[in-house]
């Protein structure tokens, strides 16, 4: 279960990263009040005080620059904007990413994610888009057609759709087309050729700290994947949350099964308990049997559950399905994630352990004189 | 040491059950068991038999009174000396064997050797063998003891009792369970190893062949001894109330 909920926020966050980079730094800011300390990004208050200038006009030398920082593997310019796009009778509200495809391809999954069509091709021909796969869908186009793009100077351009792309996200996918940066300056009439710079990290969770680091440093906001994808990490972090709780009955559960299944033991074995202890067994020994009876069940439990986790964890990521909501995805998504067998069989033994205690110490607190007088007569 | 004494009790008292059902089962009893000496207690059901072997085989504590093995005070001792004595210097005999079903014959009888842990693997297993053959279960050992008849468990209990080479042997109505013949054989088998081994055998029965059989015979009522004798002698002998 959580190979499942890990599986699809797992997804989604490589899906994201892929598509938009691990950290994003966007237009540059001035303090109203010159000379003072930037304030702290946390602050809303200090925010407030910000003046922003829209665009990167100094994108080269930013990237010169971040490009010394070890947990930086890549970055990009990216000149964004809203458009509409046409195509036959069909009309959409697109989110064009003007890029330079040689270190944009460096920076995200692009590459990988074309589901048709070919990157020579964008990359050759500057009359030409990458457009999401839930997009054509929309605009009812493929590779080899071509698509209207609207100008805000009112007037339609007419591009090639040279490949579709499929990130995974279906937010993505259903708004997002790729064009050359030249294209893009020209189609969305912008003085400057970046309005953001997109960030592939070694460590993608140590963006927050470079965010804010680089805030400081370049005087441009700055937002992590973490902070971009916050409602939506959210969502998952409850699923996950939901499925840890269920899991945690499901052991719950198993141990009063457990549980039950030790009492009636020790109930069957009240003659056998009282002939030891006549023996010369202490109540110690009479507990460990029986803790040790726990510990062989949870040792079983524990190697067959994973073995059968394992199996079940396969075989669900071979369920087709068809996602086209938050996720596009057309199979289950699991993770594969030893800390989860080693949390479940840890989860098991303190359970089984619980659940043998009581058995065993109720046994080894039974007097044998009752039970052997009971048995004599 | 007292000399020549395995096993001794004075004034046992002993209340059973609660409230309203609360019975006075022992009134001051008082013994002494030698080594060597096969005593048997006698009386009629309810009279305290099974209680004083119990509290005898230190699995009971009696509620005044003391209960001494050798010399040592034995009744107040926690569980885990209880245990430990119970293991090493008596062995238990019940009427119904109280075999483990699941184990062969050898199996039950090195369960007593295992708690003492005094043996190798391999002496415990040459031990067990040779006490099995002892009753004349030799070619019995492998056998599951769900799977052997009343008498040949009862000897395989014999031969369990026996297995930590007990000073006292308590036996309750070990023969309650057996045939005519069987019975005599495993009360036979039983006053030889005492007699051979120097072992003190202590036996409730209900049985007036076998008790007569005993060295001693303690006659119980309501709680109470109100007669001990040697064999063959009529009227109480060492009486003492």
């Amino acid at each position: 279960m959580q190979a499942q909920t890990r599986g699809f926020a797992q997804y989604f966050i490589d899906s994201s990263l892929g598509s938009n980079g691990a950290l994003i730094v966007r237009e540059r800011f001035e303090p109203r009040q010159i000379g003072s300390i930037v304030p702290p990004r946390t602050s809303k208050k200090n925010v407030q005080h910000r003046q922003l200038f829209e665009g990167i006009t100094n994108a080269n030398e930013i990237m010169r620059v971040s490009r010394q920082f070890t947990n930086v593997v890549a970055c990009s310019p990216v000149l964004r904007g809203s458009l509409n796009a046409r195509s036959g009778f069909e009309n959409a509200t697109v989110d064009l990413f003007g890029i330079e495809p040689a270190l944009h391809l460096q920076t995200t999954d692009l590459a990988h994610q074309l589901v048709e069509g070919s990157l020579d091709d964008f990359r050759n021909r500057p009359e030409s888009v990458i457009i999401g796969s839930r997009l054509a869908n929309t605009l009812n186009i493929a590779t080899g057609d071509s698509v209207q793009l609207l100008s805000p100077g009112g007037e339609y351009r007419r591009f090639n759709v040279a490949a579709v792309a499929r990130s995974g996200v279906g937010a993505i996918d259903a708004v997002r087309v790729y064009c050359h940066a030249r294209v893009a300056q020209t189609l969305l009439r912008k003085p400057y050729t970046a309005s953001m710079i997109i960030y592939k990290l070694r460590d993608p969770d140590r963006a927050p700290a470079l965010a804010a680091h680089f805030e400081t440093l370049f005087q441009h906001g700055a937002a992590s994947w973490q902070e971009r994808e916050e409602s939506t990490l959210h969502l998952f972090l409850t699923l996950q949350l939901s499925a840890a709780i269920t899991v945690s009955l499901v052991i719950l559960l198993a141990g009063f099964g457990i549980f039950n299944v030790l009492t009636m033991t020790v109930l069957s074995k009240i003659r056998e308990i009282a002939i030891l202890r006549s023996m010369g067994y202490r109540r110690r020994d009479i507990s460990a049997i029986f803790i040790w009876q726990g510990a062989l069940i949870a040792t079983a439990g524990a190697l067959i559950g994973c073995g059968a986790g394992a199996l079940l964890t396969w075989g669900v990521s071979k369920i087709p399905i068809h996602l086209t909501g938050l996720l596009s995805t057309d199979h289950f998504v699991v993770t594969w994630d030893w800390r989860h067998y080693v949390w479940a069989i840890l989860l098991a033994m303190v359970a089984v352990f619980l659940a043998s205690y009581v058995p065993a110490r109720r046994a080894a607190l039974l007097p044998p004189v009752v039970t052997l007088r009971g048995s004599s007569v | 040491m007292i000399p020549g004494v395995s096993l001794s009790c004075e004034g046992i008292e002993r209340y059973l059950g609660e409230d309203e059902s609360r019975v006075h089962a022992l009134r001051g009893v008082t013994l002494d068991v030698t080594p060597g000496s096969t005593h048997a207690v006698v009386g009629p059901s309810g009279c305290g038999k099974s209680t004083l072997l119990y509290i005898l085989g230190l699995l009971d504590h009696p509620d005044a009174g003391s209960v001494m093995l050798g010399t040592e005070p034995a009744s107040d001792l926690p569980d885990r000396e209880l245990s430990r004595r119970r293991n090493e210097f008596i062995g238990f005999i019940f009427q119904f064997h109280f075999l483990l079903e699941d184990f062969s014959a050898h199996e039950n009888v090195m369960i007593p050797m295992r708690k003492l842990g005094r043996l190798s693997a391999e002496e415990m297993t040459d031990r067990g063998a040779a006490l099995l053959d002892a009753v004349g279960l030799g070619d019995r050992l492998q056998r599951p003891s769900r799977h052997l008849s009343g008498g040949e468990q009862q000897r395989v209990a014999i031969a369990r009792a026996l297995a930590n080479d007990p000073r006292v042997i308590l036996a309750d109505e070990p023969t309650g369970n057996l045939d005519t013949m069987n019975s005599q054989r495993a009360f036979d088998l039983l006053q030889r190893l005492a007699h051979e081994g120097d072992k003190a055998l202590f036996l409730v029965t209900h049985n007036p062949t076998i008790a007569e059989a005993c060295d001693w015979i303690h006659e119980m009522k309501d709680g109470r001894i109100i007669g001990s004798h040697a064999r063959g002698q009529r009227g109480p002998m060492n009486m003492k109330l």
